[in-house]
């Protein structure tokens, strides 16, 4: 292996970094991860809610053609809990409520599938192995999603439902990302359909027992290597080595970490307010690019109470804050779990308010959509938004011009550092699966060089 | 207007051509969403609305058809 005694600092220790130190580790390399936070694991965070059941406080939802995601999981003992959901759904659109057998909003079904011929075609224009070289990629990477939908959509209905689709499904503002920033992400996640879909779709399981457990085995694995509490301020590089400088966060004591090569597996927000020098001949983010705009409620009940009303607990409403609720009870019904997820522009709303006001909008909105159900017995809010070491979930939202700007340089190394993280995967970029083909493909690329990191990416694309 | 022009909307929409006039939409691997974009297709070539209901009713291309037919002035 060309790993052997290789000096690799590694900076993050979510699901990307995590997974490129380990094979990293496994090649013979001598690895140190360098965290920022007092936890591993990054926009995968386990809420306990009880003395047994934890919750997915970030990322949560995987299907079948997660393929890496799913090999990581198995090799790891993990299990996964179905997101099968029996029941109707409710809905909460013009202040009405109403239930139904399928998952159709009330809204007119001819005007959305229109929405979503148009979605398809832009979706089909992308090329997904390069979105910055689609046919009209400077047309579609100047307009913002919400200009797109003012000039190309005029029935209310799917003027009403495209804010909350984008929203469940990027955690994006349509005014805040570019239309080619919305159709590669539809593209890369597998398909508008496959994006959204539980059964069959990206949302079939959850790792029992939540995601984070995912990351504490990687971390497990890695033992000493993985230093908490080391956020990376800068980064020097010259012909012979590379120094790593951390501010630590507790006492303000500054350390030093040298290495031959670096591999920076953060989000592009962060990445970009990391001091290097020589400076990047490319930014990591633009003043564009945003922060994906997801706020995770979860409330807690003494059990799933709503299936026995008949009711799968999945929701969507037309306004803020819980735009969207979902079923997250652990297959042994040892409590009910309903997350509400606030997205987009409601995200930023209920981020500006209090803990108290956050709390009593949720539970206001819960008894206007199960008006049968007790209170929940617990509510927990966790604020991607606001959290400084990610700056956002699910992922970052490139605005107009970042895919023409950052996407031809996402994964070049700049001399000893390299780069990885969710956001430089083209494959299931944003998800958990992305994060994974990225680490894995920065591994590769720091033991055999880049040319063989493009070509076994390919072979896991086929 | 024939089911047959039913069966070519569903083969685009399920990216499949293994569809007949009696097939199930959903044992084809379809969806809601997916049956919203047959609805909105249904309603350009044949200037007929229906609703999500009517798809769920009989959803094969003959059952579609009928519904559709049903409503024609």
């Amino acid at each position: 292996m060309n790993g052997e005694g290789m000096r690799v600092v590694v900076v993050g220790a979510g699901l990307a970094g995590l997974t490129a130190a380990v094979d990293l580790a496994a090649a013979g390399a001598e690895v140190t991860v360098l965290e920022a936070r007092d936890r591993v694991g990054g926009r995968m965070h386990g809420i306990p809610l009880s003395r047994s059941v934890v919750a997915d406080g970030g990322a949560a939802y995987l299907g079948v053609r997660h393929t890496e995601l799913l090999t990581m999981i198995g090799e790891h003992g993990l299990g996964l809990a179905s997101t099968a959901m029996v029941g109707d759904s409710t809905f909460l659109v013009s202040d009405r409520r109403t239930t139904t057998a399928s998952r159709v909003p009330p809204l007119d079904v001819v005007a959305l599938g229109d929405l979503f011929d148009r979605l398809e075609e832009l979706v089909a224009q992308v090329r997904p192995d390069a979105p910055w070289e689609s046919p009209r990629a400077e047309y579609l990477d100047q307009l913002t999603a919400a200009q797109w939908l003012a000039d190309e959509v005029e029935h209310p209905d799917a003027r009403t439902f495209f804010p909350l689709f984008i929203g469940e499904m990027m955690a994006a503002d349509p005014a805040a990302i570019s239309v080619l920033h919305m159709a590669f992400y539809l593209c890369s996640g597998g398909g508008i359909r496959y994006l959204n879909a539980f059964e069959g779709g990206a949302q079939q399981w959850r790792i029992d027992g939540g995601a984070h457990l995912l990351c504490e085995a990687l971390a497990d694995r890695l033992g000493e290597r993985v230093r908490l509490g080391h956020p990376v301020s800068a980064i020097d590089q010259d012909a012979d080595e590379v120094v790593v400088h951390c501010v630590s966060s507790v006492a303000g004591r500054h350390s030093e970490y040298r290495a031959d090569q670096v591999v920076v597996a953060i989000p592009p927000l962060l990445a970009q307010r990391i001091e290097f020098r020589p400076a990047l001949p490319a930014p990591r983010a633009t003043a564009a690019t945003g922060r994906g705009c997801a706020v995770k409620v979860h409330l807690s009940y003494p059990a799933p109470i709503w299936r026995e009303q008949g009711l799968s607990g999945w929701s969507v409403s037309a306004h803020g804050p819980l735009l969207s609720t979902v079923d997250d009870s652990p297959p042994d019904e040892s409590v009910g779990v309903l997350t509400g997820f606030v997205t987009g522009a409601a995200a930023s709303v209920f981020s500006a308010l209090s803990s108290d006001e956050q709390r009593d909008a949720a539970l206001a909105h819960a008894g206007q959509l199960f008006p049968q159900l007790p209170p929940p017995t617990q509510c927990s809010v966790t604020d991607w938004p606001a959290e400084i070491y990610s700056r956002g979930c699910y992922a970052a939202l490139f605005g107009p011009g970042d895919w023409l700007r950052l996407g031809p340089t996402l994964t070049e190394p700049h001399g000893r550092v390299h780069w990885a993280g969710t956001e430089t995967s083209l494959e299931f970029f944003g998800l958990m699966e992305g994060a994974i083909r990225s680490g894995q493909r920065v591994a590769t690329e720091l033991i055999h060089g880049a040319e063989l990191a493009t070509v076994s990416r390919k072979v896991v694309a086929q | 207007m024939n089911p047959d022009h039913i069966v070519h909307i569903f083969r685009r929409v399920l990216n499949t051509a293994e569809v007949n006039a009696s097939s199930d939409f959903f044992e084809l691997g379809g969806d809601s969403l997916l049956a919203t974009r047959v609805l909105s297709a249904i309603a350009r070539d044949f200037g007929t609305e229906l609703m999500y209901e009517d798809f769920v009713d009989d959803p094969s291309p003959d059952g579609l058809f009928a519904k559709a037919a049903a409503v024609v002035p």
